[in-house]
């Protein structure tokens, strides 16, 4: 042993065979597909935003009066602001197509059932919170949709009954949108939430490695071919590779496509035209085709189903035989999400 | 630990064994988890609560009444616009002629819905709110949209006469213009008929 390992192991009383055995879980043979890999995106990408918020919050002023101008300066005037600031705007937009992704391959592979369902919990849990980052992120710019979609956030929160006055009041800092409302939002989008996401994130890692991922056999497989193969560096390589193409595609479209800033907010008047982020098009269109308390009631309702889903599902399965019902369920769901989205874009009003 | 240390734990064990009887020695044990868990449990929840009452904002937006005319000088279908200290104009239009709070009416621009501004289209005798598709008759009633389907009015904002002299109740936070003006719940002090160019 030389004298460096020798300190170390003094001091850190690891030891290598275990450390090799806890990194070397065996990966079942599908994740060499690379969908499988899905679940790895988002925590990549979790890993930029993380990055990038923190350097754009050293010039980032959470106040009406500055935040625009201090967008502004990000973007046009500190170096490389503009690059920063596309890359945790297009990797927000990444996070969430990724996070989607993820949980339509643990959908359709059924890969929530027994004995997975907490973890497809903890795993609403990380959809909802990626979603209200997103939605804080967007708030804090302090562009005409940034002001109008904090105002109807709240305003929804406020649908919700008996808690949804508290709810709305604690938001906001106040009954509409005033002075402190914008570091509220900034707190929670820069704190509260990624702090949440990490212990949801540990939660739902150690679930996994307690579970192992669940297998799935393939057709083609031969059964004589080893069934798992190593984590590291096997599965590792994998996660590298397509960390390394993800940082390329962002990187391409940071400076292909960089983040732009919209007028600033005027709370005297909502723009004739005005759309949410493209993830939030669905609830958008929801909104308008229903009354509030309707709408918001239903929401609520389709969201804590999604949750109990693998407990509706053993239900469903237990009662009717009909396996195969959630895959039913589940394209007419995404056909349904799909085409009020396409709704959605192509329409002005 | 050393073995002499282990020992005289274990004679402390003995003697503690022999001092209370198992039972008493159970209780005592349970009853001062008990306490501790208490006291952990009370000074974190007063933490806990400190903290929510900390974020939970102070008071609401100031309001105060504004003088806007004399009674007198508007007749039945004048309108004006007045703005307000948040910055917004409010529409204000005499409908009566008994020189009543009642007779005047002050429509909010902010959508009942989920609070976006709607504005007047003229070409369609309405006003529509961009973000949902709501729109209202001049006098405010919902015709279509989320709004209509809750049917909910825009609101109107409180009025009152003292002397001839009309005034308007409205929130004087400059500010970031808090979209929400005090608001008399969209009750109607004008029953019957709504057309704001003439009378109840
Ligand atoms: C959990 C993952 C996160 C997501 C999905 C996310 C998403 C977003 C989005 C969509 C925006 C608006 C982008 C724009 O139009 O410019 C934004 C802005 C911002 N975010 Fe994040 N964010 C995340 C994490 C963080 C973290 C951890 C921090 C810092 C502690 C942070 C700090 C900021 C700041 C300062 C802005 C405003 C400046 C700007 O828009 O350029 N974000 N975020
Ligand atoms: S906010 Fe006006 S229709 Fe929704």
């Amino acid at each position: 042993m030389g004298f460096l390992t020798r300190w170390i192991r003094e001091r850190l009383p690891i030891d290598g065979d275990q450390l090799r055995e806890w990194t070397n879980e065996p990966v079942p043979n599908h994740l060499k597909r690379w969908w499988f890999c899905l679940g790895g995106t988002p925590a990549y990408l979790f890993a930029v935003q993380i990055a990038t918020g923190i350097l754009l919050a050293f010039y980032y002023e959470p106040a009406p009066a500055t935040a625009y101008e201090s967008v502004r300066y990000i973007t046009e005037t500190a170096t490389y602001g503009w690059y920063l600031r596309s890359l945790h705007k297009w990797a927000a937009t990444m996070m969430i197509a990724a996070v989607i992704l993820h949980q339509m391959r643990v959908y359709f592979t059924g890969a929530y059932r027994k004995p997975r369902e907490i973890n497809w919990m903890v795993g609403m849990c990380l959809l909802i919170c990626t979603l209200l980052t997103g939605f804080t992120g967007y708030s804090l710019v302090y562009e005409q949709l940034s002001y109008w979609g904090a105002t109807v956030g709240a305003n929804i929160t406020d649908t919700v009954p008996i808690i949804g006055g508290f709810m709305k009041r604690m938001l906001l800092a106040g009954d509409g949108y005033n002075e402190r409302t914008l570091s509220r939002f900034f707190i929670l989008h820069g704190a509260v939430l990624p702090a949440t996401m990490i212990l949801l994130l540990l939660i739902h890692i150690t679930i996994l490695r307690l579970q192992g991922v669940s297998e799935l056999k393939f057709a083609n497989e031969r059964g004589d071919r080893p069934q798992h193969f190593s984590f590291f560096p096997d599965h590792f390589y994998t996660e590298v590779t397509i960390g390394l193409v993800l940082m390329i595609l962002l990187s391409a479209l940071a400076t292909v496509l960089p983040a732009t800033m919209g007028p600033k907010a005027d709370p005297l008047s909502t723009p004739e035209v005005i759309k949410p982020e493209w993830f939030f098009y669905v609830t958008f269109r929801w909104l308008k085709l229903f009354s509030g308390t309707v709408a918001v009631l239903s929401t609520g309702l389709i969201v804590f189903t999604m949750f109990l889903w693998p407990f509706i599902d053993g239900w469903i399965r237990r009662k009717t035989r009909a396996s195969e019902a959630s895959v039913w369920i589940g394209i007419v769901a995404v056909i349904t999400i799909i085409g009020m989205t396409v709704w959605e874009a192509i329409v002005a009003h | 630990m050393s073995n002499v240390e282990e020992g005289v734990n274990e004679a402390e064990h003995r003697i503690e064994n022999g001092a209370l009887s198992g039972d008493r020695r159970s209780f005592f044990a349970s009853a001062s988890s008990l306490a501790m868990l208490g006291g952990l449990a009370g000074s974190y929840g007063t933490l806990a609560v400190m903290a929510g009452r900390f974020l939970y904002p102070a008071g609401g937006s100031p309001m105060r009444w504004m003088f806007l005319t004399e009674t007198g000088r508007m007749k039945p279908g004048d309108s004006f616009k007045y703005t307000a200290p948040s910055g917004h104009t409010i529409a204000i239009a005499c409908v009566g002629k008994t020189g009543k709070a009642e007779d005047f009416l002050a429509l909010s621009s902010v959508c009942p819905h989920l609070g976006c501004q709607v504005y007047w289209e003229a070409q369609n005798n309405r006003f529509f709110c961009p973000c949902h598709n709501g729109t209202f008759d001049a006098s405010g009633r919902a015709t279509s949209g989320p709004p209509a389907a809750a049917g909910q009015s825009l609101l109107r904002y409180r009025l009152k006469v003292e002397g001839g002299l009309l005034f308007i109740e409205v929130s004087v936070d400059r500010a970031v213009a808090s979209a929400e003006p005090s608001l008399s719940g969209g009750q109607d002090s004008c029953p019957g008929v709504r057309d704001p160019e003439g009378a109840c």
